[in-house]
């Protein structure tokens, strides 16, 4: 699953603005590169522990799953099987490879490296595998035959979404060093391998001559990274990148005024949600008054969704309602009036009945007992395009209703350690739900509470419960779609109550590319998804060169008056300057 | 007149010390106003400056705050120019661009002040225990002040904000921590010629405590330049504070023109042309910080000895 971002800047920490120099479009010579900008940095390319979205495009591209995905609905396609067959009414698939198949170091890829991946995931729990592989047993027939065999009845069959890994090179990292393992071997079985990567700045992707699919023409695929928005909305305009991915509203209503650049509302159930630390089993330092029902519900009937969304998502994506857990939105249940709508009178009345009253008059209110004040930790997120404007609406209504908050800044791997070890109030943070629905559900289990960064679940709200985990338990093994969905919406419904998730947004990936370089764009699903970064990413495949595509560049007339009119400030300050201290200096003379 | 040159009212000896120490030092202030007003770009300065400070200080009653809530905003329209009913347009936020440049004005100018007198609270304490007292507490502190010294600025600034938390409280303390050594060099350096004077000498001998000389003979000799220094320090926190929150290090909370100029940027205002929205907070910077150095360049040449003596 991936923890999505629709973000930029490192908060400029150095102050530099990215401004791409070596575009693809300019290249002398006859190596075709794409490249794509984007404002957030891999977190690591090691399938194990990565969970940004950059580093599941990448896999996306080095790494090809036993079944594909269509671009149009998810269905399954031949992958790296060619064909499969069910027996055992649903327990048992056989899968047969395609012929002749190869990693691109040359060496053959088997059904060995099949089984070795699942069997391996789910034995050490890698984080991003688990959840599919978790009832599954991998065994090899022959080299080109693999069969897996459910102890319990997998809905999710056929369809087998985890990234194989090369067991030549998987083999030699333990089980204690695959958390440190970089992953830059580079050794793909799918379109592209990964050669280069500085953090920070970019990464490269270079084409598998070994890879089954077909051939687009594109050698390179370099990723930029931006500091912010319109840095990358500018590199855009100019020609300097191909592709751009997570501007923020901002950015789109700006490029959709442009010719020659086409702007894509990606809608893949990601979404944004406004977290409380629950503090399962008593760990971390949360904010006791989270534990209380009472004042999750008030917070939740004191922040206006739709103000939210007017403001800030400028009528891209929707308003959120509860957790997403697919790229379908149709799994998301119809909450009846359990959507906690704005109503601050209601906050003020639940907190003032659960004996949260202000005692001291400072205007924030303090615990029943009269101690600690509802004064709450508020986590925003310094690579989020978006977070400072979400956070200036939030506490504005936490504020009315007499919370007060203290903001942090933290950059994703501090929010992430500080989620662990359970240490924080509030965060605003999303996620981008895969196709089906187990992973994300799976996430607030009760075993994915945990407090160890080295093998950290991925439930960041520190909430579960064991009527949740029992009907997970259940929707697991339901094969009836129907069935499974009236699970899933009971799930969704507590989870809603228990309120622990207050979805804010659901996310629209704001996505554009010149129409000059390359054709083929694919949006994933159909007609409402992203054309890259989305679930399986079909795009590359698809794409063909544009002959004589180039650059026709020229920097924005705004951008040009802004430095224009910066520099006269400056040149007339310095000049002020510099002509009084001369002027002094001729009159001390007389 | 820093000096213990006999100021020219003071022919009466019939007054007690305290009476004579009053006396001299009002005729000292009328000839330091005098050398002032002869300055015309030091009275700019100070126009502007006084234009300033009243507007930080009656910013409720220019502007009121709710302009700067994003909930009260909400009806606004998003990134307006300048109109009768947004002076200075609106933001992404729809907020008024004339609310945040008001108020932005208080956050900029009282950060600058606080850590000014921050800055310069440690730097005159370093620079006169290490002048009076000189051999190792001096080569310690000087030592210490080198160190300060040498590391670069901006990224010190930049480190120092980031691994502690966004709050003003911090802003302020960061600046300090990186602009004092500065003024202690030169608090040091005119503590040793003062030290060397006679009177301090007489002083000893007559038996006044290291207390004593450094309060009644020291901090009164050194006081005027810390207080040239003090006016050229403000500008350099004000700018600091706008360095660090246009990248993005300030107090989220707060709007100082910093803050504004960081989230035209981010926001997409230049893409836009809203300049009406980034264009008064940058000029409004300019113009603190010039005044500001007008004023402390014509304090300290009035007031420093070693510069009015190569002036006469």
């Amino acid at each position: 699953m991936k923890r999505y971002v629709a973000t930029a800047a490192l908060a400029g920490i150095m102050g530099v603005t990215s401004i791409a120099v070596a575009g693809g479009a300019g290249a002398q010579d006859d190596t075709v590169t794409m490249t794509i900008g984007l404002l957030q940095d891999m977190s690591s390319p090691n399938v194990t522990v990565g969970y940004l979205v950059p580093e599941f495009e990448v896999w996306n591209l080095q790494y090809a799953s036993l079944t594909d995905k269509a671009a149009d609905d998810f269905a399954p396609l031949p992958g790296l099987a060619e064909s499969w067959e069910e027996s055992d009414g649903g327990l048992t698939y056989t899968y047969t490879l395609r012929e002749g198949l190869k990693w691109s170091d040359g060496e053959p890829l088997t059904a060995d490296d099949i089984a070795y991946t699942i069997n391996r995931s789910r034995d050490e729990e890698w984080a991003n595998h688990f959840s599919t592989v978790e009832n599954i047993e991998a065994t090899v027939l022959d080299d080109r035959t693999v069969q897996l065999t459910s102890s319990e009845p997998d809905p999710k069959l056929p369809t087998m979404d985890v990234y194989i890994v090369p067991q030549h090179v998987y083999e030699g990292i333990d089980a204690e060093a695959i958390a440190d393992y970089d992953g830059m071997d580079g050794v793909a079985s799918g379109q592209y391998s990964l050669v280069e990567w500085n953090s920070g700045q970019d990464w490269t992707l270079e084409r598998n001559p070994n890879w089954f699919g077909r051939d687009n023409g594109i050698d390179r695929i370099v990723y930029r990274v931006f500091s912010n928005a319109d840095a990358l909305v500018a590199a855009l305009q100019k020609g300097e990148i191909d592709a751009a991915h997570g501007f923020g509203a901002e950015g789109a209503q700006l490029l959709e005024q442009e010719d020659g650049i086409e702007v894509v509302v990606g809608l893949q159930g990601g979404f944004t949600e406004l977290a409380l630390n629950g503090m399962e089993g008593g760990i971390g330092d949360g904010h006791p008054a989270l534990q209380d029902i009472d004042v999750r519900h008030a917070i939740y009937h004191a922040i206006d969704r739709q103000a939210i969304f007017d403001g800030v998502s400028l009528g891209y994506g929707s308003i959120g309602t509860t957790l997403s857990p697919s790229a379908d939105t149709s799994w998301i249940p119809d909450l009846g009036d359990e959507g906690f709508e704005y109503d601050p009178a209601k906050a003020t009345q639940l907190l003032d009945e659960a004996g949260y009253l202000d005692t001291d008059g400072d205007g924030v209110r303090e615990m029943p007992d009269g101690g600690q004040p509802l004064r709450f930790r508020y986590v925003e997120r310094s690579e989020s395009e978006n977070a400072d404007s979400i956070r200036a609406f939030v506490t504005e209504y936490l504020d009315a209703v007499g919370i007060a908050t203290d903001v942090e800044v933290m950059d994703d791997t501090q929010l992430y350690e500080a989620q662990v070890a359970g240490e924080y109030d509030i965060f605003v943070w999303g996620w981008t739900p895969y196709v089906d629905p187990d992973p994300m559900l799976s996430y607030f289990t009760c075993g994915q509470v945990t407090t160890d960064v080295e093998a950290a679940g991925y439930n960041d709200a520190n909430w579960c419960s064991e009527e949740y985990d029992a009907l997970y338990d259940q929707q697991k093994v339901e094969l009836d779609p129907t069935a499974r969905r009236a699970i899933v919406a009971d799930m969704l419904r507590l989870f809603n109550r228990e309120s622990t998730y207050l979805v804010l947004l659901q996310d629209a990936d704001l996505q554009a590319y010149r129409t000059d370089r390359f054709e083929g764009w694919l949006r994933q699903p159909a007609e409402t998804g992203p054309v890259i970064f989305s679930n399986s990413s079909p795009t590359y495949a698809n794409l063909t060169v544009i002959d004589g595509g180039g650059d026709d560049g020229g920097m924005s007339t705004g951008l040009l008056i802004a430095l224009i009119a910066g520099g006269v400030v400056v040149v007339g300050a310095a000049g002020f300057v510099v002509m009084n201290r001369s002027k002094r200096t001729a009159d001390e003379r007389e | 007149m820093s000096d213990h040159a006999l100021p020219a009212g003071a022919a009466a000896p019939t007054f007690s010390p305290k009476a004579f120490a009053r006396q001299r030092r009002r005729a000292a202030f009328a000839e330091f106003a005098r050398a002032f007003r002869r300055d015309r770009l030091a009275m700019l300065g100070l126009v502007i400056l006084l234009a300033f400070v009243l507007l930080a200080l009656a910013a409720p009653l220019i502007s009121p705050r709710s302009g700067l809530s994003v909930v009260a905003s909400q009806d606004n329209p998003r990134w307006a120019s300048p109109s009768g009913d947004f002076p200075l347009g609106t933001d992404h936020l729809r907020r008024s661009g004339a609310a945040q440049f008001v108020w932005g004005s208080r956050v900029s100018i009282a950060v600058g002040l606080m850590a000014t007198v921050l800055t310069i609270a440690i730097g005159s304490l370093v620079g006169i225990v290490a002048g009076f007292f000189g051999r190792w507490t001096d080569a310690v502190l000087m030592r210490l002040t080198d160190w300060f010294l040498v590391i670069p600025f901006l990224p010190l600034a930049i480190v120092l904000a980031a691994v502690l938390d966004r709050s003003l409280r911090n802003i302020v303390l960061v600046i300090a921590i990186t602009s004092w050594p500065a003024t202690a060099r030169l608090v040091r350096s005119q503590v040793l010629t003062v030290r060397q004077r006679l009177f301090v000498d007489r002083s000893r001998a007559l038996g006044a405590s290291r207390a004593h000389v450094i309060r009644r003979h020291i901090l009164p000799n050194v006081a005027p330049l810390i207080l040239a220094n003090v006016t050229l320090a403000v500008p350099i926190s004000i700018l600091t504070e706008t360095t660090l929150s246009f990248l993005g290090l300030g107090d989220p909370n707060l709007t100082s023109w910093g803050k504004v100029l960081e989230q035209a940027q981010s926001e997409g205002a230049v893409l836009r042309n809203a300049w009406w929205y980034y264009l008064p907070s940058g000029i409004g910077i300019v113009l603190v910080v010039l005044a500001f150095t007008l004023v402390g360049r014509a304090m300290e040449e009035i007031l420093d000895p070693r510069l009015r003596e190569r002036g006469r």
